[in-house]
């Protein structure tokens, strides 16, 4: 072999190691691009939940948010138009101090911190596949149906229930039975449905940390549709059976697409209940 | 695009790796804790022939026949997120039948039961499916305060 032929020969070899040096580093670029890209989106979908006050969107329903900025859609009488498919606030799920203003904390009677404490995850009525009550959501959409004089809240999870929003002038009734929803009586202020709910029974959890409740319990909610893509509710909770003052809890939910709500009967094999030994710590 | 490129996985370093865990992490859900029952620090990955799948609420369930160097076998019970949570993350009841070599990646219940909780299953065609596990949906969770 000559000396020529050596250096021919070497020289396509450093080109190709070149070449393929190269095509790495373009490969690892666009894998990194392609990365950064779904890290950016996915940041995107949840800082949009964020900036409003701080709701938690569902991990594995993100996917699914429409994210839409859009301006909100309204009636032809000119309310605002709820309708449509919303993911749970996660703050409503695991622990409704975390949806409290930053550095509130929640004014909890003695014996109810005790309760909350001694709560343990297998004797949660959820988990139990009883109704999640109010403001509890789970881990499923909800779906919101609209006419003038009512509103509907569909339940997926927690479990496969509804709620009735009475917009038709009526007052409360008087000797309610106590049940996991209660009565409720909405009115419009404005762009808000404020909705007065009584008649609570004490057997629901407000979250799996096990935040307790009497059959005292009042509510109010405060339900804006700031855009097409989003739903705030601010939810004063007044039970002077189990906390010393009122307090308020900020759920932030999204708008899910391309979903439906699907059938849930939570009972049919819940079995998990003896291998449940713990509690969530979650917030 | 890629596939003009000469694939060397030593020269790509750990992008791959990475963007396909990144991928197949998407977490599952449960109607309740994961914390409560199951056991971060024992992972488990198994492989075993599935003798029957319950697409149940409020969690599918499958059992799992594993043989051990032994030879002796155990049936291990995974939890799956309920069906609607799976059909929303590209999942069937066909997908997994008895009879069906399949290989699970998850958790074992705190009480050391053969009782566990399932975050991803290679099925017997090779796809790899999310379980929907809520192992990790707290520590994904953005803090927003």
């Amino acid at each position: 072999m000559s000396k020529s032929q050596v250096r021919k020969d070497k020289n396509p070899m450093n080109f190709s190691r070149a070449t393929a040096f190269l095509k790495s580093i373009a490969a690892s670029f666009f894998l990194s691009a392609a990365l950064f890209m779904l890290v950016c989106s996915l940041a995107q979908a949840q800082k949009l939940l964020t900036e409003e006050g701080g709701g938690q969107a569902l991990t594995a329903l993100t996917r699914l948010q429409s994210n839409s900025t859009a301006p909100t859609p309204h009636n032809a009488d000119g309310t605002p138009d709820l309708s449509g498919l919303w993911g749970p606030d996660k703050n409503f799920m695991y622990d409704i101090s975390s949806a409290l203003k930053p550095g509130e904390t929640l004014p909890l009677q003695e014996w109810a911190a005790k309760a909350s404490k001694e709560h343990m995850s297998k004797d949660d009525p959820n988990v139990r596949c009883r109704p999640s009550g109010i403001p509890r959501m789970t881990p499923y959409p909800w779906k919101i149906i609209q006419t003038p004089k009512l509103i509907v809240f569909l339940y997926e999870g927690g479990t496969h229930g509804y709620r009735q929003i009475f917009l038709d002038g009526r007052s409360h009734s008087k000797d309610l039975d106590p049940t996991y929803y209660g009565e409720s009586i909405g009115h419009w202020e404005g762009d808000t449905l404020v909705v007065d709910t009584i008649g609570f029974n004490d057997v629901f959890w407000f979250d799996g940390a096990g935040h307790p409740h009497t059959e005292k319990l009042h509510i109010i909610e405060r339900v804006r549709r700031p855009d097409l893509g989003h739903l705030t509710m601010d939810v004063t909770i007044d039970d002077p059976g189990a906390y010393t003052r009122p307090f308020t809890v900020y759920g932030h939910m999204a708008q899910l697409v391309n979903t439906e709500i699907m059938e849930y009967i939570c009972d049919e094999n819940n079995v998990d209940l003896p291998h449940i030994v713990g509690k969530d710590s979650r917030k | 695009m890629l596939s003009g490129l000469n694939f060397q996985p030593a020269r790509f370093g750990l992008w791959p790796a990475i963007f396909v865990l990144f991928i197949i992490s998407v977490p599952v859900l449960a109607h309740h804790s994961f914390q409560a029952e199951y056991d971060a620090a024992k992972p488990l990955t198994l492989t075993g022939t599935v003798t029957k799948l319950e697409w149940t609420n409020p969690h599918a369930r499958f059992y799992v026949e594993v043989k051990d160097p032994s030879g002796k076998v155990t049936t291990w019970n995974f939890e799956l997120a309920s069906p609607n949570v799976l059909r929303r993350l590209g999942w069937n009841r066909d997908m997994m039948k008895p009879g069906d070599v399949v290989t699970v990646k998850g958790h074992r219940a705190k009480d050391d039961s053969t009782w566990a909780n399932a975050n991803s299953v290679t099925l017997s065609d090779g796809r790899t499916m999310s379980a929907g596990s809520s192992a990790d949906e707290a520590s994904a969770a953005p803090t927003s305060k």
